[in-house]
């Protein structure tokens, strides 16, 4: 019996702000010339979807793509506080990573796989530079409005079925959403995104995979349509995982990561 | 403080992040706190909390590890069918062995949540190197199949009505307004009679078990302390199955129980995670192999009246004896 390859935990980046990473070698003798960067989403949502994104990246390296992991500043085992977090900063780590896994596989040639803000934020990476070949965008966040009014009513439902919290002076730093803090900065840089406003390049080969119909229709179906990428769009009936589930469980669905796989290797045959 | 990324365990399947202190703190110098899972949760906890209490334990100068036990988080599946009872005690085991390897600790503080407390209670009864345990919302209840998960739902559910709706205006208003939630209320009902009728059932063999499990660590000087959250249902559970054992206990200050007010099971709020490090870390700050008394620095909560039902379903580890 072959035993999985245990996954390899690193930090990288820069001294004051050191980045967590899970390093997931391609499995021997069928590496590919293409490294795989996951990019998680944020707050609670990164709690919930840690499962699927682990198992999603164990899929991928056993398909022969090296795979990073990697936690953004102040989210997950990487430095800093959640206070301290913003858009900006986590574009940057997304450069980080793509540097760090590009030395540890040696290869040249990157894709990007986002799922929900990570998506957005790959989308937003993937337009600005050249190295980026494919995109996996995994029920983007399109609209930031959007998903700030969502987060929003999550967490009024949140406090609906539990003893209320003492109650405090209202920060005015940060709103808070299931146990995470939402600072003032990426509140402000949230309401500011709109994947709509983002032309990506027309060497990017783009998937978007969706697990419901989302808040914001399927505006950014018709926008790469419009801009002539090359994408393909599929929509599969799926939970979604990143939001809490009742007895607490952490989903896994395996159609939308079959999808992601299949997809990401026929672009990397 | 410096963090650090390490692979352990017999495969080195095991990931963890060992938190350095930045200064060393003489009191603390031996001793390590190992941060075992919530739940299927990984190691980074609910809301982050799992990194906020290590960084906050490694300021004040304990060696702490949090990692994923095999198949949860970043760690590699088992492949040698080992239940994940004994699985975990000895994956403990492993981190507390790797952390006196390379870190020359020879005592231990095991810190968890949930399915994780059970664990750290089962790991102190086995290994005599563990000098306290922090036990978050102890599981009385095992929760391995989907009737137990159910069942918990339910139980929350019923707990929350009992205790805080029924007390609520607006929940009244709600109700009479048709904007309750009438299934939900039914279903609690329903299995809070249920629950009423099988606990009496229980037998008196398990609760003496849990007690005599307390009564012997507390002899042999492990510092426990139950962390309850007010509105988690496993409190009753704790204090019934706990029976008089626990509450003498408390009283002697040989155990401690704190009840963390109007938090919930998962401390969903920042206020809930705040007030939930304010207390691990007075409590583990004063556990120490050095200390011979429980003096006054290990203070009690109020513990409940007298328990009426009793039942625990703790299965006596083969390791211990």
């Amino acid at each position: 019996m072959r035993l999985p390859k245990p996954v390899l935990p690193f930090y990288f980046g820069p001294a004051d702000k050191r980045l967590f990473g899970c390093y997931h070698e391609a499995r021997i003798g069928h590496t590919r010339n293409c490294a795989v960067v996951v990019c998680q989403p944020t707050g609670h949502e990164y709690i919930y979807c840690h499962r699927a994104l682990r198992q999603l990246a164990a899929r991928l390296s056993d398909s022969g793509f090296p795979v990073c992991r990697f936690d953004y500043y102040g989210c997950g085992d990487s430095y800093g506080n959640a206070e301290e977090a913003g858009l900006s900063q986590w574009l940057r780590d997304i450069s980080s990573a793509i540097a760090e896994i590009k030395i540890r596989a040696g290869v040249d040639r990157v894709c990007l796989i986002g799922l929900r803000l990570g998506a957005a934020l790959s989308l937003i990476t993937a337009s600005q530079r050249d190295d980026i070949d494919s995109l996996v965008l995994w029920d983007p966040v399109v609209i930031g409005k959007v998903c700030l009014s969502g987060l929003s009513s999550l967490q009024k439902e949140a406090l609906r079925c539990r003893p209320k919290p003492i109650r405090q002076p209202k920060s005015r730093a940060y709103i808070e959403i299931i146990g995470f803090p939402l600072p003032a900065l990426l509140c402000a840089e949230l309401e500011e995104l709109n994947l709509l406003t983002i032309v990506p390049k027309a060497t990017t080969n783009i998937f978007v995979i969706q697990s419901d119909l989302p808040a914001d229709g399927d505006c950014l179906k018709h926008h790469l349509s419009n801009h002539q990428v090359r994408f393909e769009y599929q929509q599969v009936q799926a939970p979604r995982i990143w939001l809490p589930t009742v007895d607490g469980s952490l989903l896994v669905p395996s159609q939308i990561l079959q999808s992601v796989v299949n997809w990401t290797c026929r672009m990397h045959a | 403080m410096r963090e650090e990324a390490v692979n352990f365990g017999e495969f080195k399947s095991l990931v963890g992040i060992v938190a350095n202190p930045a200064k060393q703190n003489k009191k603390h110098i031996k001793t390590a706190v190992v941060l075992l899972n919530p739940g299927i949760v990984h190691r980074v906890g609910p809301g982050r909390v799992y990194v906020k209490i290590a960084r906050a334990l490694a300021s004040l100068g304990f060696v702490t590890l949090r990692f994923d036990f095999s198949g949860i988080g970043d760690s590699t599946v088992r492949h040698d069918n080992l239940r994940f009872e004994k699985s975990a005690i000895n994956e403990t085991r492993d981190a507390m062995d790797y952390l006196a390897k390379t870190r020359g600790i020879e005592y231990f503080i095991l810190l968890g949540g949930c399915s994780g407390a059970e664990v750290s209670f089962e790991t102190a009864r086995c290994d005599t190197r563990v000098i306290g345990a922090l036990l978050i919302n102890f599981p009385i209840t095992r929760e391995e199949d989907g009737a137990a998960n159910r069942n918990l739902i339910h139980q929350g559910a019923a707990y929350y009505y009992r205790k805080y709706a029924l007390f609520s205006l607006r929940s009244w208003f709600n109700l009479v307004a048709g904007r309750a939630n009438y299934r939900q209320i039914a279903l609690s009902l329903w299995f809070e009679i249920k629950r009423w009728l099988t606990s009496r059932k229980s037998t008196f063999r398990e609760a003496t078990e849990f007690e005599l499990h307390l009564r012997r660590l507390a002899d042999r000087g492990v510092r426990l302390t139950f962390l309850c959250s007010e509105g988690d249902p496993r409190l009753e559970d704790l204090r019934e199955a706990g029976g008089l054992g626990l509450k003498e206990l408390c009283a002697r200050r040989s155990i401690a129980l704190e009840i963390i007010a109007r938090s919930d099971h998962t401390f969903s709020s920042l206020q809930d995670q705040e007030q939930l490090m304010k207390v691990l870390l007075e409590r583990a700050d004063v556990i120490g192999p050095e200390e011979k008394e429980p003096a006054n620095a290990f203070q009690v909560s109020p513990v409940a009246e007298a328990p009426k039902v009793l039942f625990h379903q703790l299965q006596s580890n083969p390791d211990c004896n």
